[in-house]
């Protein structure tokens, strides 16, 4: 049913739409009352012009749409912004109607909206952001001017999918439109970043957000936007790749990044570093206690003691170091590095820093100190003496036994006070070693024997060696001087020289003894000669008996003479068939002194001897003391014209030994000949008296069997007065 | 011919004087040196024979020819060594000290008699 004019006329101005009718010039020939917001009321014969209330920009607008307007083309809908009499923007939509050459206009306040539109427009621009819907029914895709600036495409372009789409790369296009197709599928919103080739070939990237309108169970069409998000991903790429550094480098120094919040006593770590010790990677901040459980048993209280000293001093810098715990379980050396930031008070609020692993650092040190302690095992150990010089001559490495003798000689410690060699040897050296150390600075390497006398007053003989040390680039570097102990070996050397000329002496006295004997045999032999000679000739026969006897007497000579030869050619044999028994010592000598009473008697001599008091008792070879002992008496005997021999047993003097004397006043020995007269074959003098006939043997023998019985022989003497023989006689009980 | 042999040894003076006196020679024995030496100023000597081993602690037969030298009364006596040194090389050792000739012991009697033999009496 039409409206009745009446309620017509109360719905024109009871509505809350503007009304006009317009001349197609904009002339207003009538409004409703809710025009009056905009201007006040005409009087009668007033022209008023709705352009004059349009805000300029949409004038030209309005104007070219009421020109479009036709009989053909009788209705517009557009929008404007009016201006109010209170100075308000008032936007109205509005439907323009031509009829009859007049303008009917119906204009609805969308100011509300209009606002809302303006803001999402300019935010849309402010943010490079679009809007679009996808109808999937119609296929009908809608653009709004964002999604075409973000593409650098012409608003007026129609857009369907395959050209939103064609912005892909052709290799992300297939996958993307996938989302598309599973969304409407599925009804799963989906969201992407990726990048596009814009319209003008510009790369960007956006960020697409997509969800979808569900009616009836099935989606009817899908609302959208797009993000235009390439500085923001430029951005984060730059972020990442800046923190990527940051670890490479942090990862570099075996380091962990760490902030410490004093007040809450939280500390922040990077999380390679949690990895590293094994904390929990959920949470960004670690209680500080939590921390200091990594910290080594043996290390907490010193860390915790220089870290509360690092609080409290000037400056801003903080220092620690200990040894943590990594998640293997095996401790590692770190060092703290950091910055404090104080707060007005001075008191500090913040800590950032660094914790750097130091622990290869610390094993080289380690190993470098080892080696030290190798190298200085080796000096101590390898020569007598070792020194390391530098090129200046100053000590860099010394072993013990030179550190001792340094410091107790020069009271100067190489090893805490630099020392040049030169300053701590005998004044003696000094001219010696510069010239060495100076060769050896060429490059040789150069020998010296030492001799020098020690604390004790013995010689020592040390062969010095001085060697130069080449570095890399075969520079020398330092001498190392070694002085080699050869003090054995020069004995030793000595020792040789002695032994040979000692064989020499034997040799000749060898020869000597051979011609000595030589002459004893021919010396008989030529009188058994001569006279077997005689008296086969028969020219005396009344010398005969004479003659017999004479063959006699150097028959026997010739026969003591061999005895005594092969006796001492035993002595070698002697050695290794001791036979030692326990014998009373009085009894032996005893026996002996019996043997030749006959022999001394003849000579008319006062032959006596004294017994000890004592029994006393020695293990002896008997075959050996025997006819030492009958040499000794023998000699005296026959070396003493007229006078006595007095022989006399001695215990008490020593526990060990038993002294047996014989004493004699007989020719006596010159003291130069004391030493020959033990040797074979001398008798006084070089030649062999007729008068004390004899090999000479017989003393030489003694002291030999003496000594194989662990004894000695002491010899007292003057020449023309007598002699007295001690023999001294281990007991070896 | 007058031959002075100084020898300390009794019997091997004994039995050279016996074996010399043979062969029409006077032997006059001498003990030591300083008999010697007397011998030598006394008697007119065609040959001395002497012993080198003459005793311990006595002048040596070495020495008591370096004494003859010196006197001018014996300096165109012959000298001979009579010696039981008989090692390789005694020999030449006591001529080169001067002695005239020498002999070992036990003395070759053949031989030392024929060299008496080449000397001209005086």
């Amino acid at each position: 049913m039409p409206f009745t004019l009446e309620q017509f006329e109360i719905l024109a101005e009871k509505t809350l739409h503007f009304l006009f009718i317009l001349k197609k010039n904009g002339e207003v020939i009538a409004y409703n009352n809710r025009c009056e917001t905009l201007f006040t009321p005409s009087y009668i014969g007033e022209v008023k012009y709705i352009t004059d209330y349009i805000i300029d920009e949409d004038v030209k607008i309005f104007k070219g749409a009421i020109a479009n307007l036709s009989k053909e083309n009788s209705i517009i809908s557009k929008p404007f912004s009016f201006v109010t009499k209170n100075n308000m923007v008032l936007a109205l939509k509005f439907n323009l109607t031509y009829h009859d050459d007049l303008i009917y206009a119906t204009g609805i306040d969308t100011t509300e909206e209009y606002k809302e539109h303006r803001a999402l427009i300019t935010l849309s621009k402010l943010t490079k952001t679009g809007a679009w819907y996808f109808n999937p029914k119609t296929k009908e895709m809608y653009w709004s001017k964002g999604c075409y600036y973000i593409k650098d495409l012409d608003p007026d372009v129609p857009m369907t999918r395959e050209l939103g789409a064609s912005f892909y790369p052709i290799e992300s296009r297939a996958r993307l439109e996938g989302y598309l197709d599973n969304l409407i599928k599925n009804k799963e919103p989906y969201e992407y970043t990726e990048k596009i080739i814009s319209h003008k070939g510009v790369e960007k990237w956006v960020k697409v957000v997509a969800q979808p309108v569900i009616y009836k169970n099935e989606v009817v069409y899908v609302n959208g936007t797009i993000a235009d998000v390439t500085e923001r991903h430029n951005y984060i790429k730059k972020l990442k790749y800046n923190e990527e550094t940051k670890h490479l480098a942090l990862k570099g120094i075996q380091s962990g990044l760490f902030d410490h919040i004093i007040e809450t006593n939280m500390v922040f770590y990077s999380s390679a570093f949690k990895k590293m010790l094994g904390l929990p990677l959920s949470q960004d901040f670690v209680p500080e206690e939590e921390f200091r459980k990594m910290i080594h048993p043996e290390d907490v209280e010193n860390a915790l003691k220089r870290h509360l000293d690092n609080l409290n001093k000037t400056g801003n810098h903080y220092f620690n170091y200990y040894r943590l715990k990594h998640h293997k379980g095996t401790y590692h050396h770190y060092e703290v590095h950091g910055f404090r930031r104080k707060n007005k008070k001075g008191e500090t609020v913040r800590m950032i820093g660094n914790l750097i692993d130091v622990h290869q650092k610390k094993l080289d040190e380690q190993t470098i100190i080892e080696g030290k302690s190798r190298l200085q095992a080796i000096v101590n150990n390898a020569f007598a003496y070792t020194v390391l010089l530098d090129t200046q001559g100053k000590i860099l490495i010394a072993d013990k036994k030179s550190l001792k003798i340094i410091k107790q000689d020069f009271n100067i410690d190489p090893t805490q006070t630099d020392s040049f060699f030169i300053d701590v040897m005998p004044i003696n050296f000094k001219n010696s070693f510069v010239h060495t150390f100076n060769e050896a600075l060429k490059g040789n390497t150069i020998k010296k024997e030492i001799e020098r006398i020690t604390n004790e007053g013995d010689t020592q003989w040390l062969e010095s060696k001085y060697t130069p040390i080449f570095d890399n680039d075969y520079k020398i570097n330092s001498i190392l001087v070694s002085f080699h102990d050869i003090s054995e070996r020069k004995l030793a050397e000595q020792a040789i020289t002695e032994a040979h000329l000692r064989e020499q002496e034997l040799s000749n006295l060898k020869s000597n003894i051979l011609s000595n004997f030589s002459h004893e045999i021919r010396t008989p032999l030529n009188g058994i000669m001569t006279i077997s000679n005689l008296i086969l000739e028969d020219k005396y026969p009344d010398e005969q008996n004479q003659l017999l006897k004479y063959l006699e007497d150097s028959k026997d000579r010739l026969l003591d003479t061999m005895n005594k030869l092969s006796n001492f050619s035993e002595i070698n044999a002697i050695h290794d068939n001791l036979n030692f028994e326990e014998v009373d010592i009085n009894y032996i000598v005893e026996t002996s002194f019996r043997e030749y009473k006959y022999m001394a008697d003849s000579k008319g001599l006062n032959y006596t001897l004294e017994l000890d008091t004592e029994s006393p008792q020695a293990k002896i070879d008997i075959n050996l003391f025997r006819p030492a002992l009958n040499n000794v008496i023998h000699n005296a005997i026959k070396y003493t014209k007229k006078g006595a021999v007095d022989i006399y047993i001695n215990s008490e003097i020593s526990k060990k030994n038993i002294y047996i004397y014989i004493k004699d006043t007989g020719i006596g020995i010159d003291k130069k000949d004391f030493d020959k007269i033990f040797e074979p074959l001398i008798q006084g003098s070089v030649g062999i008296s007729r008068q004390y006939e004899g090999t000479g043997i017989g003393l030489s023998l003694s002291k030999r069997y003496i000594e194989i019985l662990g004894g000695k022989i002491k010899l007292k003497s003057k020449l023309g007065k007598g002699t007295e023989l001690i023999i001294i006689i281990p007991r070896h009980l | 011919m007058n031959i002075l042999y100084v020898e300390d040894n009794k019997i091997n003076a004994l039995v050279m004087d016996k074996m010399l006196s043979k062969h029409d020679s006077n032997v006059i024995i001498a003990e030591n040196g300083s008999q010697a030496l007397k011998v030598v100023k006394e008697k007119n000597l065609d040959l001395i024979l002497v012993d080198i081993n003459l005793g311990l602690n006595q002048m040596d037969g070495c020495e008591l020819l370096q004494r003859f030298r010196k006197l001018d009364i014996i300096k165109n006596t012959p000298v001979f060594a009579v010696t039981a040194y008989a090692m390789p090389g005694d020999k030449q050792r006591f001529i080169n000290i001067g002695f005239d000739n020498y002999f070992s012991k036990p003395v070759n009697f053949d031989k030392l008699l024929s060299v008496i033999s080449t000397i001209v009496v005086s």
